[in-house]
């Protein structure tokens, strides 16, 4: 039987679970673009910017919706991306400029 | 003459059915008219041919007469031709020889003018008497029975009917699609008339099945589809792929708190949430988490990989597939049970648009003690203890124009249980009832009822709600008491919603591949509505609970024990027997060109490609004489029912 997908019954949020924060090491990607493809939470696009190889980066765009599934890290072929699990709340204000290495 | 150019000696009797048909009919005429007729040897009528001193006429007149077959001219054959079929059994003779002339249905019933009725009657007895002229003396086809039943759905329905032929010492395969056996029962709060607990009387049937040696649960897994006959089908199952092993899953619920993926709670109606990976509720059947691979962030080959990190025993394996096995059984019990009418079809009542406009089921989550509220009444949208709460009855049942024509049977009772529970939680609060009228037809109902009215002083209103809306925070109801004539319009916190019972989603397919016919509201037929309610016109089908329409707890499991009974007769036959009026083929005929294998709706047909000849599984053959009607080269005779016969019966009722 279809049921009603109901955003917060008696008033209760959805209750969050792990959340993960994604660092991007900007200077290694090439711009495939796999990350933004295989995250299922839609989370990543693709910036407007250039990287010392002239690749357009990914950027968090949606960063509240990161699970710390992962699958960007397993997916990206230059160890470019990778996210941390970090307790709900406690995620840092996402970054104004990634991580460089 | 018949076919061995032997004469015949033929017996006629003509019944007058009281004054059925004698009021219509001249009986003695056509019994006159029927001496000498070619091949009958002796002519007469009587009162009651069905009765015993009827019984004993024809027995004693086959002797005296040396007759070898017999017309009974009477009512329809379903009602009375195995009746004569035995008495000319028990003269010795096949039973194959009695032919039935409906002088009832056909002629006595549908006519007024007494002479046009009598010189059909006389028509219709001579063209059966061409056709027994050539019958053949038949012995029935005999096959085996596998003893070992399926049945599907595994809601109470299932679950008593699944003991019940256990207990007869038979094995069953209890086929369920959901990850746990229980069904709608498993949801509910209290259960009416007696306010029990419907998860402490469900939960330890449950448990028996569970354990029962007779009995392989198949939670998971459906069914693809059915050969064969009764007694002997064969049955395709599907096994859903569930990632977690039973045998090794402790329920330790690890998995369940590291899945990132949370969504809305089937068992309790949305009313809460779950994850992924899950279990349905705590007293689940089998007691095993589910990953529910549609909402599991996976994307083969990857997933996020965390359950299968904490799971201790190991019990994930993401590799699981998607397996369909055959099994055999003899009889097959179809308990698929009921759902919910959309309220997406009352947009009068804004349909799902207003959180505080729930159905019957959400609400009984609401009551429960192990629903998401842990048993106290608060509304949905923001988890107030509502104060006015209004109950509406025959939403979408009674309405034939708009909605369902048929009454479901069952909300005036849980209406009045939800609106006396309601008042047991909030005894300050008001209930009001909208119904058009109030149906209590069971056991103790009535009193229950009234129970509701004077004890708890839930206010019943006679009348029809035209809409409700919101106006700011609050919910109103806009009505006519159909009693005063009065408008009505009414503040509520909460309004719950009696919302039909409809078929199961998917059932119809489902029954399309069982070939078992469904009525103009998608239930399932049943044989016949008063005499053989259990079983399927389908030989080997049995029917129990809501999936052949509404019902509430008690009746269902009557029906489920009732079906098992019907299962345990044929179980307890040493070979089935199969009429032997099929279609087989005259293969020098055949040209193979396989259109009665189209047309035959019981594949009781197939090519024989070796051979370019059609080949006929004759316990497959119902004997409905498609096949025959459409073989172009007249291949497909059925047995005393040949072309010939049927056109000697034309000619003679063209003589007059
Ligand atoms: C709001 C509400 C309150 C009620 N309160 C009461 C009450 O107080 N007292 C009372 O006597 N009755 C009550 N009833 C009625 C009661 O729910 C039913 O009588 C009973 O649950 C019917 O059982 P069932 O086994 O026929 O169907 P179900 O409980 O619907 O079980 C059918 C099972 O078959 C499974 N299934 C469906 N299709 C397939 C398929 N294709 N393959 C495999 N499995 C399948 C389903 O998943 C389900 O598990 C209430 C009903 C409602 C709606
Ligand atoms: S693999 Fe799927 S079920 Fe398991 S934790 Fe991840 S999202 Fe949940
Ligand atoms: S972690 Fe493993 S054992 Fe524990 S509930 Fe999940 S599947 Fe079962």
């Amino acid at each position: 039987m279809r049921i009603r997908n109901r955003e917060k019954p008696f008033g209760i949020e959805k209750p969050v679970t792990a959340r993960g924060q994604i660092v991007i090491i900007e200077d290694r990607c090439k711009g495939c673009g796999f990350c933004i493809e295989y995250c299922p939470n839609d989370v990543l696009r693709l910036s407007d910017k250039y990287n010392s190889k002239g690749y357009h980066p990914p950027y968090v765009a949606h960063e509240e919706e990161c699970v710390d599934c992962g699958f960007c890290q397993m997916n990206c072929p230059d160890f470019a991306i990778f996210s941390v699990e970090v307790e709900s709340g406690e995620r840092e204000p996402a970054p104004a400029e990634s991580v460089k290495r | 003459m018949n076919g061995n150019g032997k004469k015949k000696r033929i017996g006629v009797f003509v019944c007058h059915c009281g004054v059925n048909i004698a009021g219509v009919v001249d009986v003695e005429r056509v019994a006159k008219a029927l001496e000498g007729y070619s091949g009958v040897s002796f002519s007469t009528h009587y009162i009651y041919m069905c009765s015993e001193p009827g019984q004993n006429m024809i027995l004693e007149t086959i002797r005296e007469e040396k007759l070898d077959s017999i017309i009974v001219a009477a009512c329809s054959p379903t009602l009375h031709e195995k009746t004569f079929q035995s008495v000319i059994e028990l003269a010795g003779l096949n039973p194959y020889q009695v032919e039935i002339a409906n002088i009832r249905e056909q002629d006595s019933w549908v006519h007024s003018d007494k002479e046009k009725a009598t010189l059909k009657a006389i028509k219709i007895v001579k063209s059966m008497v061409e056709k027994v002229l050539q019958n053949e003396s038949l012995e029935p086809i005999r096959v085996g029975v596998t003893r070992r039943a399926l049945v599907i759905g595994a809601g109470i329905s299932g679950i008593q009917s699944a003991l019940d032929i256990a207990d007869h010492g038979y094995e069953v395969l209890l086929v369920e699609k959901n990850p746990s056996i229980g069904g709608h029962m498993i949801q509910l709060s209290e259960t009416f008339p007696t306010l029990d607990c419907s998860q402490c009387i469900m939960t330890p049937k449950m448990v028996e099945a569970s354990r029962h040696p007779n009995i392989r649960i198949l939670t998971y897994h459906e069914v693809e589809s059915i050969s064969g006959y009764v007694g002997n089908f064969k049955v395709k199952i599907r096994k859903k792929p569930r990632f977690v092993d039973p045998d090794k899953c402790t329920m330790c619920a690890d998995c369940e708190d590291v899945c990132p993926q949370i969504v809305s709670d089937e068992f309790n109606m949305g009313l809460s949430f779950r994850k992924a990976i899950y279990l349905p509720f705590p007293q689940a059947v089998p007691g095993t988490y589910t990953l529910d691979i549609e909402n599991c962030l996976g994307l083969l080959p990857i997933r996020c990989g965390k359950c299968k990190e904490v799971c201790e025993p190991d019990a994930i394996n993401y590799d699981d597939q998607e397996t369909v096995f055959e099994e055999e059984v003899g009889a097959v019990v179809v308990s698929t049970g009921y759902d919910l009418y959309d309220l997406n079809h009352l947009g009068e009542f804004g349909g799902e648009k207003y959180e505080d406009v729930i159905n019957g089921l959400e609400f009984e989550r609401i009551l429960s003690a192990s629903g998401p509220t842990g048993g106290e009444v608060r509304r949905p949208s923001d988890g107030k203890v509502p104060k006015n709460v209004v109950f509406i009855q025959c939403c979408g049942s009674r309405d034939p124009e708009n909605h369902n024509p048929y009454c479901s049977k069952i909300c005036c009772m849980y209406t009045s249980k939800h609106a006396m529970l309601y008042k047991h939680h909030v005894p300050d609060g008001n209930a009001t009832v909208f119904y058009i009228d109030v149906r209590t037809g069971g056991k103790n109902f009535e009193e229950f009822y009234q129970r509701t009215i004077d004890e708890d002083q839930v206010l019943y209103v006679r009348g029809k709600v035209s809409k409700v809306y919101k106006e700011g925070d609050k919910i109103i109801v806009w009505g006519v008491d159909t009693l005063t004539g009065r408008k009505i319009e009414m503040e509520a916190d909460l309004v719950v919603l009696a919302m039909s019972m409809v078929q199961t989603d998917g059932v119809n397919e489902l029954l399309k591949k069982l070939r078992i016919s469904s009525d103009a509201n998608g239930w399932l037929s049943e044989a016949h509505p008063k005499l053989r309610p259990v079983e399927s016109l389908n030989a080997g089908f049995y029917l129990a609970g809501c999936a052949h329409g509404p019902k509430d707890i008690p009746e269902t499991v009557s029906q489920a024990s009732a079906a098992v009974a019907k299962v345990g007769d044929l179980f307890a036959q040493e070979q089935l027997l199969h009429e032997p009026t099929v279609v087989p083929v005259d293969e020098d005929l055949c040209s193979g060109c396989g259109i009665c294998v189209t047309i035959c709706p019981y594949s009781a047909r197939e090519l024989d490609k070796e051979k370019g000849v059609v080949k006929v599984n004759e316990v497959l053959c119902e004997g409905c004489g498609a096949c025959a009607a459409a073989c172009p080269s007249g291949a497909a005779q059925q047995r005393n029912q040949t072309d010939d016969q049927i056109f000697s019966m034309v000619r003679a009722i063209l003589r007059g």
